[in-house]
């Protein structure tokens, strides 16, 4: 997507972007882990000349459904829809300009978007699936280099219940959240600062006992800042890195880090082994605290960060791949649903009238959080492997459930050009 | 909470996924429920496809289970997630919602920048129906007092007993609902299987799963087994409305009025021993059995569907008096009633810890009434020479719920509402 807001230069990087976050472990596995993390969102995926056109209005749809072609260009964007109808249909845009385009399905009223199609190459057709009710449309075709062109409106008469649609998202509406954000996830760095130094100070003076009780406070700070993983860099993996699972991989040197500790001082190890791991993690989240004011988060990852954070939970958490002996993997989740609280907190004014399903994704919040929460016992987490059948499955459902109510949220917050 | 009225109150209250309420639509114009999600995301109405080669979805009685069997299936057991009865009606709704549109097939519902897409796109663009079947059951467990049921269980239905010879293991056993998923093509049953579990995550969740195919005819008749042998030969003849009614279909008496329409279910997870087996001289195996392996046909008999005449071979010198044949189906006057339906499919999951196939039998049987027919055959079979190369280790007891009527109508409302 090209989405270059007018006006708008860095401190914002620039897009493309949405990256997606994937958790990376140290030695061999990382070179697996950045291979996995590269997901473009932008690909022009055309593919065939002028001639898929033509043979595409030669046959008769295979899949029953109402089809229209429609014109795409700067010139005669929208052109071809003479008999509007509600229902599920498709439209088949051609683009027939020199340069690639976006197209949308709007309500010319209201802004709302009722289908897209990104990255249409010049010369080839794609199908837009839809369904529509009763109102006024128009195809809005958004050519790269150029202003967009909105064609004409075309109504669909009657009183049919109109389809799903959204107000789009452009990178405006996204800089006050991510600001607010960033400057939340400062305080947590600082607070982290604080807790890793405490951490340190009783593995200088082999207090492992208050090492132990130090460790997961700590490491829940870090925890509740999911959003900001991407942004912190390689240091991410530095604090919070797995080791690879393969033999003697815990004992690599790049092994380092909460799990790194983790894993020492819940498998006996001395002290004077720990002070290390110790130190270069106090020392990896005090540069993280100094450079942060220079920082500047990705404001199109904020709606993926929303559904990745438990994404994550889901994949490295409810198995327990993480646990390197404390057991406070549920811990984690708890403080990962925090993570996303705080982020959807900052999405919440855009998110509320675009996303029809919000009163059920609170209530899936409210639902895994107290399921969560009903696992602690006097301050201690059950961990994964001592659930009892009943409480593992609520545990799946729950979170099952939370993850499909956060997938609108990703799909809303995708940054779109509006103009 | 036993609120069960007004589906309207029930959707905009809903906890599960959104699409579904897309597509539920449909039911809701027929069924009245017209209150959705509160947004214009949910009245999806998705195109119907001609129906598929299999039983279409509603009728009196639910599809898959008088209908042979397909080539590829999954037999699943779940436990119920849901808090409270409205949650659980609202399952089954969705459950239905979902296995309607599946079946009938049509285009997924477009939710635009709304959502991520409705359907996986696995069966392509728009869904085939492809003859799927969805047949959904319940068991005991979900009479306890969850979901204010408890003076509803079918009279018959308890947990699944250990029987003599078998190996339970309590992991493969039991379950809140039962869900079986059959179609002619592997990618149908497990989209769809996809499908269902993406739209009820919060309600249940998977207790246990095998999936399993049949064979076609080697070469002709009823499919083999994996010891070689054709499984159901001798099943009565379901197509005869009347034997239906006797032998698989619950219909009035004690049982509480609900059930109409309904059947009792048992699976049976079967671990064959085939390595074993196949060290077994041929004359022992079809002793075993009781048939010709080649041809099917019992030993006193030529062709497949021979009747056996144990009256004429008292003393088993033929077909011996503890063959499988003889025990499960003595065709005695005394023991007609415990006639039952076979629906059985083969696994196959890969390799076990000691380097043998780990392959068997999804044992998969209906009946009217447990007691008379599949424990009476369990107890009748104790003890068979069989059993040194085969174990039970998983499955249970279910109810097959009544059949979904027409558009208004859903799995488990007669039992619900």
């Amino acid at each position: 997507m090209s989405a270059e807001p007018d006006g708008i230069v860095p401190p914002f990087p620039p897009p493309p972007s949405g990256t997606r976050m994937t958790r990376r472990w140290q030695a061999t596995a990382a070179v697996v882990a950045v291979a996995a993390a590269v997901t473009a969102t932008v690909l022009v995926a055309g593919s065939g000349g002028g001639g898929e056109h033509a043979a595409a209005k030669a046959q008769a749809p295979a899949d029953g459904l109402r089809h229209t072609a429609i014109d795409v260009s700067t010139g005669t964007c929208g052109q071809g829809w003479s008999r509007p109808r509600s229902g599920t249909q498709v439209f088949d845009l051609h683009n027939t300009s020199g340069a690639a385009a976006e197209v949308d399905l709007t309500d010319p009223r209201t802004g709302k978007v009722y289908g897209e199609v990104e990255g249409l190459a010049p010369g080839t057709t794609r199908p837009m699936t839809v369904r529509l009710g009763s109102g006024s449309y128009a195809f809005k075709c958004l050519q790269n280099d150029a202003d967009a062109v909105t064609g004409p409106t075309v109504v669909v008469a009657g009183k049919q219940p109109q389809g799903p649609a959204a107000a789009p998202v452009d990178q405006h509406d996204l800089i006050p959240p991510t600001l607010a954000y960033q400057k939340w996830v400062g305080q947590r760095i600082a607070e982290l600062a604080a807790d890793t130094g405490r951490l340190k100070a009783d593995i200088d003076r082999g207090d492992l006992a208050a090492a132990r009780r130090d460790w997961l406070p700590a490491h829940l700070v870090y925890e509740r800042m999911g959003a900001a993983y991407d942004t912190f860099g390689d240091a991410d993996a530095a604090i919070n890195g797995i080791a690879a699972r393969t033999p003697g991989a815990v004992d690599d040197p790049h092994f380092t880090g909460f799990h790194r500790i983790e894993y020492g001082l819940w498998h006996g190890r001395s002290a004077a082994s720990l002070r290390g791991p110790a130190t270069a993690l106090d020392g990896a989240v005090h540069d993280l605290l100094g450079g942060w004011p220079d920082q500047r988060m990705d404001p199109a990852a904020m709606g993926l960060r929303a559904h990745e954070i438990v994404e994550d939970t889901e994949q490295f958490e409810l198995t327990a791949r993480t646990d390197y002996g404390s057991g406070t993997s549920l811990a984690t989740a708890r403080a990962n649903l925090d993570g996303t609280r705080a982020i959807l907190d900052e999405l919440r004014p855009l998110l509320e009238p675009r996303d029809a399903g919000i009163a059920k994704l609170d209530a899936a919040l409210v639902r895994t959080q107290a399921t969560l929460d009903a696992l602690r016992h006097g301050g201690v987490w059950t961990s994964v492997d001592k659930l009892t059948h009943a409480q593992r499955q609520q545990v799946n459902a729950d979170f099952g459930d939370l993850l499909e109510q956060l997938a609108p949220v990703a799909a809303i917050f995708e940054v779109r050009r509006t103009a | 909470m036993t609120d069960t009225r007004g589906s309207g109150d029930l959707r905009r209250r809903g906890f599960l996924r959104g699409a579904a309420l897309g597509v539920g639509a449909v039911g809701a114009v027929a069924g009245g429920a017209t209150a959705l999600a509160g947004s214009t995301a949910s009245a999806a109405t998705p195109s119907a496809a001609p129906a598929g080669r299999g039983a279409g979805f509603h009728g009196s009685h639910q599809a898959g289970i008088v209908e042979n069997v397909q080539l590829s299936t999954a037999f699943l057991s779940f436990d119920v997630t849901a808090a409270d009865r409205r949650e659980l009606t609202e399952l089954l709704h969705t459950v239905t919602d979902r296995a309607r549109f599946l079946t009938a097939g049509g285009t997924p519902a477009p939710l635009g920048i709304t959502d991520s897409p409705s359907d996986s796109g696995t069966l392509g663009p728009r869904l085939p129906g492809d003859g799927l079947t969805v047949t959904a059951g319940v068991g005991a467990s979900l009479f306890d007092r969850r979901f204010g049921l408890t003076d509803r269980r079918p009279l018959r239905l308890s947990r699944m007993p250990a029987f003599a010879d078998d190996d339970l293991d309590e992991a493969w056993c039991h379950g809140d609902l039962s869900l079986q998923l059959s179609a002619p093509h592997p990618d149908t049953v497990l989209h769809a299987l996809r499908d269902i579990a993406r739209n009820t995550r919060g309600g249940m969740q998977a207790r246990w799963r095998m999936d399993g195919f049949s064979s076609p005819p080697r070469p002709s008749g009823t499919p083999r087994n994996h010891l070689g042998f054709k499984d159901g030969t001798a099943n009565p003849d379901v197509t005869d409305p009347a034997v239906a009614d006797e032998v698989v279909w619950v219909g009035a008496g004690a049982e509480p009025a609900w059930t109409a329409g309904g059947s009792y279910q048992v699976v049976r997870l079967i671990r064959m021993l085939v390595e074993f087996w196949d060290r077994v001289s041929l004359t022992e195996q079809e002793r075993m059995f009781g048939r010709s392996r080649d041809t099917g046909a019992p030993l006193d008999g030529s062709r497949e569907f021979d009747v056996p005449k144990f009256a004429e071979d008292p003393t088993g010198d033929i077909i011996p008096l503890d063959s499988h044949i003889r025990l499960a189906n003595p065709r005695t006057a005394k023991t007609d009633d415990s006639r039952l339906l076979r629906r059985a499919y083969n696994y196959d999951r890969g390799m076990d810890g000691n380097g043998n196939l780990d392959m068997g039998l999804i044992f998969v049987c209906y009946q009217q009434d447990l007691e008379r027919q599949f424990a009476a055959v369990q107890r009748r079979l104790a003890g068979e020479p069989l059993v040194d190369y085969v174990s039970p280790f998983g499955g249970g007891y279910f109810y097959a719920l009544p059949g979904v009527r027409d558009r208004a109508d859903w799995l488990g409302r007669t039992l619900l509402a």
